[in-house]
């Protein structure tokens, strides 16, 4: 598959719903977005969680490689934010051009922030956003029906959970340096669970205003601005 | 049957505006609640009590593993357990801790049981709960998304280094040893009784059947719900080719004794009220972490009355007293009041081992003391004959 107008996008803690409009606006640009279907993040039944990191980051190589995609750019939201980072870090011939947004990984004490799972399930899309969920997750399941979407929607919560548990930081911050693509890092001005307070622990980064963890949803203009222009051949 | 006296330990002294002021007992529970007078004070009053039911003629004594909780005050119960073997003579030593996937390696907890063990001259019962998710998730940091593997893990290797004679290697997928041969060794052969403390799950009614260990369980809402869970064991016991021997499984029920049924009703409502209203006052955001549960417990839980009864109890404020009674989370009354409602919860039940909290709350040590010694008296030895017929398998090789 040509690799040059294709990006890699990875899921977030709360899964992949589609496009948001950010995307959405990339894809109107020609980009086509290309989804590696990494195990547990679609809530289907029968996942079983790797054992630990490596046993994630080759469930990631698997996913990315069975793509057919690449070397191309990365853009990774959240936790797809960190395994993105790795793959640049450790896989740099893929990873063209790397775009992460409020991506975890790294954990600074001095800016904990909200443990996103110790809110109550019924509530933990909430802190995720500044303005409001967005249909494409309170509706995410419906149709699977009343019985089957709660069960759904747990079992899709336990990917992202087990990257990230206890405090999403798996020493990325000792392979930043092996990153040597063009970098870009946005971050929610108003992110709750990963405060932009840690974001200067990777260097160069840009605020996004009124915008919580999953930017790209709150403020879908601004972060497709800096993607397009970033993405956009030098 | 047999009757077993369960501690939880409780932190006796939450302030009445605690559930209005605070929003778990678990996990981030406030520090500055904590008189470290008063918990050294109780726990010489809990051990006490403890010894005092074997004198009750109990037959056994549990203690349990919590964390980051007020109304149990061990996080490790080995350290009560080792200080109940040494002061008493007879009674069996149920340890319903330890969460074996917390420990790193979990040699380590084959070796304390083996101490344990042997302090109590062969009288250990050495219990493998998976752990609550407030203890392991969150108060531990434990992966819930891997945690049962781990658990399961855990077990095997506790399992293998009790029983195996020669030094061998671990191959794990969590854990990695390449030599696993612990000094000293369990006095029981060929190990001491394993018991599973559950709340419901489907997987540890599996292990339970599968390996031939005990399913006590450990519900807080009484026997009426606790039936759904004993069913769903029962079932699986069937199904996994077992017989339907009562000894296999245990039960755990609040009890309030005294010479009347009226007199029950005055005595037990303050501590009981204590009880589920401050002690189980927890964050419902504490409760799910992503993976703890797999997927067929998903689904049986979100049926289950258990969990139904624990979240109202949350959101309502917790029940009263009244209801409390009605819907058997505690059971009071006259000795024959409680005798005739204990022998209709074994059977209905099908258990083997009664484990009994006769402290519960904040209640103080005079009324603990009387509830105990009533029971002994009075409702203890009538209880005693039933399931005379079946052999308990799993009881230790020493206790009486």
């Amino acid at each position: 598959m040509p690799a040059d107008r294709h990006v890699i996008y990875l899921p977030s803690i709360a899964g992949d719903p589609g496009s948001s409009p950010a995307l959405a606006v990339l894809e109107a640009q020609g980009w086509t977005i290309v989804r590696p279907q990494l195990p547990g993040f679609d809530g289907e039944s029968g996942f079983d969680c790797p054992n630990d990191y490596l046993g994630w980051l080759t469930a990631l190589w698997d996913a990315v490689d069975a793509t057919g995609t690449g070397p191309c750019p990365v853009i990774g939201p959240s936790v797809g934010g960190m395994l993105a980072a790795d793959l640049a870090a450790l896989r740099p011939e893929m990873v063209t051009k790397l775009a992460v947004l409020a991506p975890f990984g790294i954990f600074d004490p001095a800016h904990p922030g909200l443990d996103p799972y110790s809110v109550p399930t019924a509530n933990r899309l909430e802190p995720l956003f500044e303005n409001g969920v967005p249909e494409p997750f309170t509706g995410r399941f419906a149709d699977k029906g009343e019985v089957e979407a709660p069960v759904a929607r747990y079992l899709s919560d336990i990917a992202a959970a087990s990257l990230l548990w206890p405090i999403g930081d798996r020493g990325l911050a000792d392979r930043l340096h092996r990153i040597r693509c063009p970098r870009l890092v946005l971050w929610g001005a108003q992110d709750q669970i990963n405060p932009v307070g840690t974001a200067g622990r990777w260097g160069d980064h840009t605020r996004i205003e009124n915008a919580g963890h999953l930017l790209e949803w709150d403020q879908p203009d601004a972060v497709a601005a800096e993607l397009s222009n970033f993405l956009a051949p030098a | 049957m047999k009757l077993l006296w369960f501690h939880l330990m409780p932190y006796p002294e939450l302030p009445a505006d605690f559930r209005e002021k605070h929003r778990s007992v678990w996990v981030d529970l406030d520090s500055n609640l904590l008189d470290p007078d008063i918990v050294a004070q109780s726990y010489d009053t809990y051990l006490d009590q403890l010894v005092f039911a074997e004198e009750a003629d109990f037959d056994g004594l549990c203690v349990n593993e919590h964390h980051s909780n007020g109304y149990g005050l061990m996080p490790s119960p080995n350290l009560m357990a080792s200080i109940i073997a040494n002061r008493t003579s007879r009674a069996a030593v149920v340890v319903l801790g330890n969460s074996v996937a917390l420990y790193n390696p979990p040699t380590r907890v084959a070796e304390e049981m083996a101490m344990l063990d042997l302090l109590s001259k062969g009288r250990l019962v050495s219990g493998f709960p998976v752990g609550t998710p407030m203890d392991t998730a969150y108060a531990y940091g434990a992966n819930p998304g891997t945690l049962r593997a781990k658990y399961r893990e855990a077990i095997d290797l506790i399992m293998e280094a009790w029983t195996n004679p020669e030094p061998f290697a671990f191959n794990g997928q969590f854990t990695q040893q390449r030599w696993v041969n612990i000094w000293p060794r369990p006095m029981q052969q060929p190990h001491p009784p394993v018991w599973i403390p559950g709340g419901g799950s489907v997987e540890t009614w599996d292990i339970c059947a599968e390996r031939d260990f005990v399913y006590a369980a450990l519900s807080y809402y009484g026997h009426l719900v606790g039936k759904e869970s004993m069913d769903g064991f029962w079932r699986t016991v069937e199904e996994a080719g077992k017989d339907d021997n009562p000894y296999r499984a245990g039960f755990l029920q609040f009890v309030g004794v005294a010479d009347t049924d009226a007199e029950a009703y005055r005595l037990y409502k303050e501590p009981a009220e204590y009880f589920f209203a401050r002690s189980l006052h927890f964050y419902p955001g504490f409760v799910d972490p992503p993976g703890y549960s797999t997927e067929a417990s998903v689904r049986a839980k979100l049926a289950s009355s258990v969990r139904a009864a624990a979240m109202t109890t949350q959101a309502t404020g917790g029940p009263s007293w009244d209801e409390m009674l009605e819907r058997g989370y505690v059971i009071i009354g006259s000795p024959d009041t409680v005798r005739e409602k204990l022998e209709h919860i074994a059977k209905t039940l099908h258990v083997g081992h009664l484990m009994t909290l006769l402290q519960f709350g904040n209640m103080d040590d005079e009324l603990a003391r009387r509830n105990t010694e009533l029971f002994g008296q009075k409702v203890l030895p009538g209880l005693k004959g039933l399931w005379s017929d079946y052999e308990d398998h799993w009881w230790p090789s020493n206790a009486r």
